[in-house]
């Protein structure tokens, strides 16, 4: 990479679709970077398809393909082949550069007709200047080559006020990508993040992960419900904690069910759900409504049950078998602590592992709820500023951002944030299979997007669809797209942006101090 | 067996005399409750003292304290505490430990791998195997826990016990309780007992590799907000333990130290006259005599500034009534008709200037102009100079508040018996 090699001419075409005839022994692929030399400017086109071109027509070359094939004759060739026959590839402009001040504008206009085009080098992309507070992504990649020197950094700040959303099939480097960002948040203090881990991957209590970055010790936090390992949290939250408006948009409760929660929590407060569960409904005096009423009941406590894992002991204590919700004095202060740590700009990673899915979102309910009001406090009297940038972490998003969730249950707090967060420098970091299942609206609000592959063509199109830059021809470069590589699309990137998302055990290594551990003093 | 368990006595805290007397008595108590109910030693895990080296007054009753625990054949096994830690054991605590009638249990080695190994003490009685870490302010001793060598604590075999001094986040038991916690998972596992200090009020948990994790809290008071606490009928005392091969019972045993009255005025959206008049009717409800008395006023005032609520008049009122002390805040107590507006800035200066700005129109109501707009901006940045001085070397602390003293008359144009 780097050499600075004639792979093409322009020959025609139109904007946005403008056609090259590839130079015989060079090898453009799909997604390759291209420049084409203007007066002061240069300009980086892409390529988007591939097809061949030739001086012959169709039908002498099927006749020389049945001379070769069914006569036998070995050594049937086309006179100068290399001038007759060729590679044609169509390719689009995606900026132009502007040599005397590094400017970087939208193109407006074609390469000159003719032109002789060249591979990107690193010189190419020096406009891509790391700058205080930036996450790092990935390097610029060309086709199927990484441009180990040209660094992807996202202004933090920017990004992740304005949402970011992951789109991908599984197996194409998701986690793979959340721990390389997440990394880089750790650098500073300048984001807080809440990290519903599901599969307990990104700590890395068994392997590599982020407790091996120098500022752990300062800026990760990290809550599991069993056996936390040396400085790690145990994450028990307190039934008090839970409010009926967290299980909104969350949990299917009918208009009855969602009526007696409520009288529940204003007859008993914060004991609501001990004293609900601990009710016996066979006994319950319900003078006229007793049926509707005993199995309204009914259902709360065993939908209660089945998604907080609770169990009554003989004592009368209610307790959950996941350890994660306490009816007695502990995990009181729980939530408190994890907004404050997000507030000091800390990644807090909760192992939401032995959760169901619906304790999970109810856990991240509870806190983003309460990290949501602190920042409109915040806002509103002045002190936002004060605070860092807070990203939510959420896997699966479709389950509280999903068309259908939010069309037949009342608003979530993820959706809440989704429509609104950015005022108060607060955002979602949404993963995803399914774009196609959320809403326009709010994918149109996620300002940047890390495109991994994506198999599936509806959901493409729902990305394409919603992308800050046009990738109306990038189909199949997106349905062509190897594990750990991307397509950035962002308000905040000059333009579609191919990356290369380095392995995260390499960053690690890398990162690794060599040096000789110090002796500490103790009184 | 049986031992006790105390902590965060914080001998020397109390400024007033009869405050004093309270923490001298409740101290001396404590130490005749361990010699009479028999305890085979004594635990004290951090903040005996307040300070390091505290006023010879509190040194002679807390040595003699030590005398008569160390005369009844009972041990006592301590760690500094961020109140009394001295790095170059510079401490009223090393005192007692040479002498003898108190042990540090505090013996690390700092390896070459970077970790730190603890050694066992056995009390030679009980055979019971004792170490500990010493707790620092701000949370700083993580360091150590960090790089603990765990796995030769948690293979030791026999009842052992582990002091430490510093707040466990999984013990908190209530959502306002704030400060530096550290997680539970610092500690090493399989412990017989983990003797806490650091946290004031009583506390006791048990968790699956840490079983029977216990807080004594204070004897009587070792900050302010702990008179507040004992005033709304928090309990403060001892735990006594008893074991065997594992621990038995764990008790906590009160001690009472004074009678208490508490008045509590809230004071959102009144006004400071109103406030007043409700203080002078809680003040005549209530009998002050043989009481400390704590006084709490908070909330936003709709009109009046919050010295306009008069605390010298309630504090003389109590006092007059026979109330042991009277001790008043207003801390949480704000005037809608007076707060201060942030402001930014590029640098310090400009924060200031700007903050000024946005509030000095606050005071428009005052007759000298000096104080008002751009003067009483200028002046009050000359006055931010002239009080912000430090100490010069050499320089006496009387001659210190003499000259800022002197500067920032001077800069106001008064002299000193002006009233």
């Amino acid at each position: 990479m780097g050499e600075i090699m004639t792979v093409g001419q322009v020959v025609g075409g139109k904007f946005g679709d403008i056609v090259i005839r590839q130079k015989s022994g060079t090898n453009i692929e799909i997604g390759d970077l291209i420049v084409s030399e203007e007066n002061g400017s240069y300009l980086i086109l892409q390529v988007f398809a591939l097809e061949y071109g030739s001086q012959i027509q169709d039908r002498m070359q099927q006749m020389m393909s049945g001379v070769n094939l069914e006569q036998g004759v070995a050594d049937a060739q086309f006179y100068e082949p290399d001038f007759v026959n060729y590679v044609l590839a169509r390719i689009k402009p995606l900026a132009r550069i502007y040599r005397e001040d590094g400017d970087v504008k939208i193109p407006k206009s074609l390469p000159s007709f003719f032109n002789k085009l060249r591979l990107i080098s690193h010189d190419d992309l020096k406009f891509l200047q790391k700058e205080d507070d930036q996450i790092f992504v990935g390097h610029i990649r060309s086709g199927s080559k990484v441009i180990k020197e040209a660094e992807v950094w996202l202004p933090a700040q920017d990004v992740f006020s304005h949402h970011v959303l992951i789109p991908a099939t599984t197996g194409r480097g998701k986690s793979n990508l959340i721990k390389t960002v997440l990394w880089h948040a750790l650098n500073t203090n300048k984001v807080g993040a809440l990290v519903l881990d599901a599969h307990d991957e990104y700590f890395g209590r068994t392997a590599v992960g982020l407790k091996d970055h120098p500022n752990a010790r300062d800026n990760l936090v990290y809550y599991t419900p069993t056996s936390p390992p040396p400085g790690a949290n145990t994450l028990t939250i307190n039934l008090q904690a839970i409010k009926p408006h967290h299980f909104d948009g969350i949990v299917d409760l009918s208009d009855a069910q969602s009526q007696a929660i409520r009288t529940a929590f204003r007859n008993h407060r914060h004991e609501w759900i001990a004293n609900l569960m601990l009710t016996d409904v066979a006994t319950m005096d319900m003078t006229g409504q007793r049926d509707s009423t005993t199995s309204t009941m009914m259902v709360i406590q065993r939908k209660l049950r089945l998604i907080l894992d609770l169990e009554r002991d003989e004592d009368g204590h209610i307790f959950s078998r996941h350890a994660v919700f306490d009816s007695t004095t502990s995990g009181l202060g729980t939530v408190d602590d994890i907004v404050r740590h997000i507030e000091q700009g800390k990644i807090v990673v909760l192992d939401t592992s032995r959760l169901g899915g619906e304790a999970e979102l109810l856990v991240g309910n509870i806190i983003a709820t309460k990290l949501l009001d602190n920042y409109k406090k915040a806002k509103a009297t002045g002190e936002l500023n004060g605070l860092p940038v807070a990203t939510i972490v959420i896997e699966e998003a479709p389950r509280v951002i999903g068309e259908d969730i939010l069309a037949s249950k009342n608003d979530n707090i993820y959706s809440t944030i989704a429509k609104e967060g950015r005022k108060f420098k607060l955002g979602l970091t949404a993963i995803t299979q399914l774009s196609s299942v959320i809403p326009k609206t709010i994918l149109a609000n996620m300002n940047t997007k890390i495109i991994l592959g994506n198999e599936m063509k509806q959901e493409r199109e729902a990305i394409i669809a919603s992308a800050s830059q046009d990738l109306s021809e990038d189909d199949k470069n997106i349905a062509s797209l190897d594990k750990g590589e991307a397509i950035i699309t962002s308000i905040f990137v000059p333009f579609a942006m191919p990356i290369k998302i380095p392995l995260f055990e390499d960053i690690v290594k890398n990162q690794k101090d060599s040096a000789r551990p110090e002796k500490i003093k103790v009184f | 067996m049986r031992f006790a368990h105390l902590s965060d006595i914080h001998l020397g805290f109390q400024k007033q005399e009869k405050l004093q007397k309270i923490e001298q008595d409740t101290f001396e108590r404590a130490v005749s409750k361990c010699i009479d109910c028999g305890v085979d030693f004594v635990l004290i895990p951090g903040d005996l003292f307040h300070v390091n080296i505290p006023e010879m007054r509190v040194q002679k009753f807390a040595f003699a304290g030590f005398r008569r625990l160390y005369e009844a054949k009972i041990p006592v096994y301590v760690v500094y505490g961020s109140h009394d830690f001295s790095p170059v054991s510079n401490s009223v605590i090393d005192l007692l430990a040479e002498i003898g009638y108190i042990t540090k249990v505090t013996h690390a080695t700092s390896n070459d791998n970077g970790t730190i190994s603890l050694d066992f003490l056995t009390d030679a009685k009980t055979g019971v195997k004792i170490t500990g870490l010493t707790g620092l302010k701000v949370g700083r001793d993580r360091d150590w826990y960090e790089v603990l060598d765990r796995q030769s604590l948690e293979s030791e075999p026999g009842f052992k016990i582990f002091l430490f001094h510093g707040g466990i986040a999984d013990m908190k038991n209530n959502k306002i309780m704030d400060g530096d916690h550290m997680p539970i998972s610092f500690l090493p596992k399989g412990f017989s007992y983990y003797a806490g200090g650091h946290m004031h009020v009583y506390n006791y948990k048990e968790f699956a590799d840490y079983p029977h994790v216990v807080y004594p809290g204070t004897l009587f008071a070792g900050h302010a907000a702990d008179l507040e606490e004992n005033a709304k009928g928090c309990s403060r005392g001892l735990v006594l333990v008893d074991f065997e091969e594992k621990v038995n019972k764990v008790e906590f045993v009160p001690m009472d130290n004074s009678l208490y009255g508490i008045i509590e005025i809230d004071a959102n959206n009144c006004k400071s006259e109103s406030v007043n008049m409700e203080l002078q009717k809680e003040i005549d409800r209530i009998d002050p005599a043989e009481k400390i008395v704590i006084v709490k006023i908070r909330g936003e005032l709709m009109s009046g500034k919050t010295s306009d609520v008069d605390i010298t008049l309630a504090s003389e009122s109590l006092s007059k009534s026979g109330a042991i002390s009277v001790n008043i805040s207003k801390n949480q107590l704000t005037s809608r008709e007076y707060t201060i507006t942030d402001a930014k800035g590029k640098n310090k200066d400009e924060i200031e200037t700007n903050m000024l700005k946005e509030n000095i129109g606050q005071l428009r109501n005052l007759s000298q102009k000096i104080l008002v707009g751009d003067q009483g901006i200028s002046l009050a940045k000359q006055l931010f100079h002239v009080l912000g001085q430090n100490q010069l070397d050499n320089e006496k602390k009387e001659e210190y508040s003499k000259r800022i003293t002197d500067g920032a008359l001077a800069m106001l144009g008064v002299k000193m018996d002006d009233s």
